[in-house]
């Protein structure tokens, strides 16, 4: 808790989504939410939460196993995004997503596509279904069924190109979750494109060999690792796409603490999603808006934007 | 190899898991408000006991809150400590949750990182756990009804904390249990199975038949090998079962045969355990998946892909 002096204002906009303070959670990590409602009071705690990637059509995602652990502070998964397409996520979730926005929180909805065509016939489906999406994050490193399987987002025309072919069918400000190589040049051709936003890192490819059965470890070859252990690497991206760029980022990769989330913010990441943590310490992300609040008080200042890529 | 499958590891591990995107089983179950274990919380514990029971068999009994909550084929999720390396927390179910003294009883084996951690803590550690996850084994539908439990291996504790629960409720039951050679540990839990109140009514005496593949403990053989003996003479109205996969596939297979209703506790490797992460996913008979760790882990075993 605060003490001694007035609250400093925590406010920030993630590129036209305004949020009550920086922290926001890493999609596929937080469900769409409401599982984390026993642990704390999520609508009225958290800056944003962004929901599971949905598709147009229902996917089922990948074969067990989804997922390995490694040690060395990091897991590695191929869930596949499984999600019940947007019909059906709205059906299901509509409700408890409208309360989550009513108690001031906002929700972002990520969209998922095997082709452009599917992210726009997603795209459309939001925008007629999901009143309560106070903006959209677009997925951009599912797989292209077309180009044989490498991310939608890979280069920097590809990445482009879906940016493109989804800005004239929403209003609401869009997001791109980038993946993590190359986030100066495709930040760039993003925002050429109209992204109003960024996010980054998603996972890192790779892979665990289970070396008696001579097979990998999850159900594909590659997979994201996740965790604590590439934090480093995701605040160095952030460093890098800052520089690149003028539209907010939202700093992503090991979030576990009020300091993990600074070094994203001087960095500067205007907002900060906690992704793996959610799973092995449910109460983390809120932990992180106290601790967060806790840091800009320290540092003397009284809006958390003035800190917003301080990095010195 | 420390660290492979330290989920697998746990003894019986009942999962619960996030109806998120889980097909037609889970939206059946939603009946919460916001379609999740909304009593699902992050609970401290104290170890009181931690003790070998047999050849990699642990047995800890701990002091927690959450033990009045739990129904039996549920799970708990703990936080093992450790130096951090390893994140995620260790599901366990228990074969014994005393609600009236706060304790929680856990027969674990010794399989992977995580359980190593775990047989390291000692009486008087704490630390968190996450409870109660999944749901659990539902009682018979028929009053009078009767029951077969069949166990294996490690798939014990969960089917000890059905035994109880059904004796509790004056439901008739049999058992099955098997293990392998010179498996001793099933003989621990054996004894509170063997302890309990007996069947009701003079015509129904409890079978207690245990099998071991060299039979070095009870009868030599499979256990749906002895399951088939047992249901051919006796009608049973629901089998409940939890040990290997190819075990709960045989028994399921021989339930579905003969037309009884069977429940099966699912083991998977899983992330959060209260259905965040979708990672424990179980293949349907209806087509896509359900959550182990929200859905289950306790399945109706016809709708499970075997």
């Amino acid at each position: 808790m605060v003490s001694e002096q007035t609250s400093p204002r925590m406010a920030v906009s993630l590129g036209g989504i305004e949020m009550r303070n920086p922290v926001n959670t890493a999609s596929g990590t937080f469900g769409n939410g409401e599982q984390f409602e026993s642990f704390y009071d999520v609508g009225a705690t958290l800056g944003a939460i962004t929901c599971k990637g949905v598709s147009a059509e229902p996917w089922d995602g990948n074969p067990a196993p989804r997922l390995a652990e490694l040690g060395g502070s990091a897991i590695l998964n191929s869930v596949g995004l499984q999600n019940p397409g947007v019909h059906g996520f709205v059906e299901r979730y509509g409700t408890y997503l409208e309360s989550v926005k009513s108690r001031g929180c906002a929700v972002i909805c990520q969209v998922a596509g095997h082709s452009v065509e599917e992210y726009v016939r997603a795209m459309d489906l939001f925008e007629e279904l999901a009143p309560f999406a106070a903006g959209f994050e677009i997925n951009i490193s599912c797989p292209n069924i077309a180009a044989g399987g490498a991310a939608m987002g890979a280069t920097p025309a590809s990445a482009a190109e879906v940016m493109r072919a989804v800005r004239p069918h929403t209003t609401r400000p869009v997001v791109v979750k980038m993946a993590p190589h190359d986030v100066a040049e495709i930040g760039r051709a993003l925002e050429a494109e109209g992204a109003d936003a960024l996010a980054l890192i998603n996972t890192i490819p790779g892979m665990a060999i289970d070396v008696r059965t001579r097979r990998s470890r999850v159900c594909r070859p590659t997979a994201g690792v996740s965790g604590p252990a590439i934090h480093a690497i995701a605040v160095r991206m952030v460093w890098e796409c800052a520089k690149a760029v003028n539209i907010p980022l939202c700093g992503i990769g090991g979030v576990a603490s009020g300091a993990d989330a600074a070094e994203m913010i001087l960095a500067g990441a205007t907002a900060v999603s906690v992704g793996t943590a959610n799973l092995y310490d449910p109460g983390c992300a809120a932990r992180v808006v106290a601790e967060l609040e806790q840091w800009v008080c320290d540092q003397g200042v009284t809006d958390v934007n003035e800190l917003i890529g301080a990095f010195e | 190899m420390s660290g492979r499958d330290v989920g697998r590891a746990t003894a019986g591990r009942v999962s619960a898991g996030a109806l998120g995107d889980a097909g037609p089983v889970a939206a059946a179950r939603v009946t919460k408000p916001h379609g999740g274990a909304v009593h699902t919380q992050v609970h401290p514990f104290e170890v009181r006991t931690n003790e070998p029971v047999a050849e990699g068999v642990w047995c800890m009994r701990c002091a927690t809150p959450v033990a009045a909550e739990l129904e039996p084929g549920q799970f708990v999720n703990l936080q093992v400590p450790g130096d951090g390396s390893h994140l995620l927390r260790v599901p366990l179910s228990f074969s014994l949750a005393d609600g009236a003294n706060e304790l929680l009883e856990l027969v674990y084996a010794v399989v992977g990182e995580g359980t190593e951690r775990l047989s390291a803590m000692r009486p008087g550690d704490t630390s968190t756990l996450v409870g109660p996850c999944g749901n659990g084994w539902k009682m018979p539908s028929e009053a009078n009804g009767r029951a077969l439990l069949v166990a294996g291996g490690v798939g014990m504790p969960p089917v000890v904390a059905c035994a109880r629960m059904l004796a509790q409720n004056g439901v008739g039951f049999d058992a099955i249990v098997g293990a392998q050679t010179g498996s001793r540990h099933v003989e621990f839990l054996l004894d509170e199975l063997r302890g309990m109140a007996p069947n009701e009514g003079c015509d129904c005496a409890r079978k207690v038949v245990v099998c071991t593949d060299d039979g070095t403990l009870g009868v030599r053989g499979f256990t749906t090998a002895a399951m088939a003996d047992l249901i051919a003479d006796h009608p049973y109205e629901i089998i409940y079962t939890c040990g290997p996969q190819p075990m709960m596939a045989g028994v399921a297979r021989l339930a579905a045969q003969r037309g009884v209703a069977c429940q099966a506790s699912l083991e998977r490797m899983m992330g959060c355990g209260f259905g965040a992460c979708s990672c424990c996913n179980v293949e349907l008979t209806a087509g896509g998946y359900a959550l182990c760790c929200k859905d289950g882990p306790v399945f109706d075993a016809r709708e499970v892909v075997w």
